[in-house]
């Protein structure tokens, strides 16, 4: 297990104040917020900064942080506390999601420092009642994420989720299972939808009846094919004298290629429509063609000369026309 | 660790088929009935009905709920701040799909 830098995930100095140090995680929280920030790792860096707060805002567990920063700068390397359970971990997102979806995942090295306490309340709202018939509790919906290809929501497929969910028994002890999931994420599917899986969230108490699980789809960037609700847009380039002159050309779309007639006089950034190609549904989405005009260079004698004949069929062509005016 | 391998078939998409109670939203976004109601004094969400025993939420109301519980808390703001930062964030999603398409 790696000791964590906190005052570096801050950007403060070890000497900072505590109005600093929330001054600092103020303005990395907007900066990096997952709803908020389209940083490329916003979500992992905002949970770092969350964490480093959570350490440092409590005069307690920042002296005790302190404490062993001041081993790990003479050498010795940080070590869990003896007994530590690795095995018991709260892992993070990706599959598995922490109930409630609450940002309350904090790292080994935070938890072995600070304990299971140390995370946000949320995740400690179920507390076990000591002894006798618990009150009838309905069991807490949970929220996890799946990532899917664009063929998935195309065709139906299925997916199989891991889940690890703490679960507390009637003596108080946690412990975490395992649970798998094979579940049909359905044709025509929209990223951002949510699938609602009714009874696999938390077990009920007293008898009620358990939670639901909300899966959160999102699609894997495609290489070729830009999502927008239900619509597909492709890049589609052309030559110029295929968009002059127009062309039939073979497309790809994600069921399959076919032909798409460029009509002449195309311009660039035109898009052409082929209509119920997006998305499948009651009401499937479209795919739109964006024409771009990519010409070739003049490497060749015969490109040059070619470009020249080209030009001078066109005498009265004024390019720079709004330039001048 | 013990496994408990469940086989579940099929979901119900939420925000084609769904409909939401007050309780039922509270309990899928893990919020007490008082932060919801201040999101529709907002205006954040728009049940129909015309008192909180009423209110029906539509199934979009589940990821506009969560996020504005995630950034209410997570950036400690107000309820107005949390509206402010909600419809701004839908003004930028809408222009970067025109920027894209």
């Amino acid at each position: 297990m790696e000791f964590k830098d906190y005052y570096a995930a801050l950007g403060v100095e070890r000497t900072a104040s505590q109005d600093e140090i929330k001054r600092a995680y103020r303005k990395l929280a907007r900066k990096y917020h997952p709803d908020v920030s389209k940083e490329a790792n916003a979500e992992a860096r905002f949970k770092e900064v969350a964490e480093a707060h959570e350490a440092l805002i409590d005069p307690e567990r920042r002296a005790a942080y302190d404490a062993i920063g001041q081993r790990q700068e003479r050498g010795q390397p940080f070590e869990p506390p003896p007994g530590w359970d690795s095995g018991f971990e709260f892992s993070g997102r990706g599959d598995g999601g922490m109930p409630g979806g609450g940002n309350a995942d904090f790292s080994d090295f935070f938890s072995s420092l600070f304990g299971r306490a140390g995370m946000g309340e949320r995740a400690n709202r179920a507390s076990p009642f000591p002894s006798g018939s618990p009150m009838p509790a309905q069991g807490r919906d949970h929220h996890a994420k799946v990532v899917i290809d664009l063929l998935d929501a195309y065709r139906g497929a299925q997916r199989t989720i891991t889940l690890r969910v703490p679960v507390t028994d009637a003596q108080g002890h946690t412990t975490l299972q395992e649970r798998r999931l094979d579940v049909n994420i359905p044709k025509g599917i929209r990223p951002g939808q949510h699938l609602r899986l009714n009874g696999q969230g938390a077990a009920g108490q007293g008898g009620a009846p358990a939670g639901d699980l909300y899966l959160e789809i999102q699609f894997q960037a495609d290489p070729k094919f830009r999502v927008e609700g239900s619509d597909l847009y492709l890049d589609l380039p052309v030559a110029p004298w295929e968009a002059a002159l127009g062309a039939t050309l073979t497309i790809p779309t994600p069921e399959g290629d076919v032909q798409l007639s460029v009509p002449a006089g195309s311009t660039q950034g035109r898009k052409l429509r082929l209509k119920g190609r997006g998305l499948p549904g009651k009401q499937p989405g479209d795919l739109y063609a964006v024409l771009g005009i990519v010409q070739p260079a003049a490497v060749s004698e015969q490109a040059t000369a070619a470009y020249r004949t080209f030009a001078q069929a066109f005498p009265d062509f004024t390019p720079r026309k709004e330039l001048e005016a | 660790m013990s496994a408990l391998n469940v086989y579940v078939t099929d979901g119900v998409i939420v925000e084609e088929h769904v409909v939401f109670s007050l309780a039922d939203l509270c309990r899928a976004c893990d919020a007490a009935p008082e932060q919801l109601l201040e999101l529709v004094s907002e205006g954040l969400l728009e049940p129909q009905g015309s008192s909180p025993d009423e209110w029906r939420f539509s199934g979009s109301a589940l990821l506009r709920t969560r996020t504005a519980m995630r950034l209410a808390g997570d950036l400690a703001l107000s309820p107005a701040g949390v509206a402010l930062v909600m419809d701004l964030l839908d003004e930028i999603a809408s222009l970067r799909a025109r920027l894209r398409s």
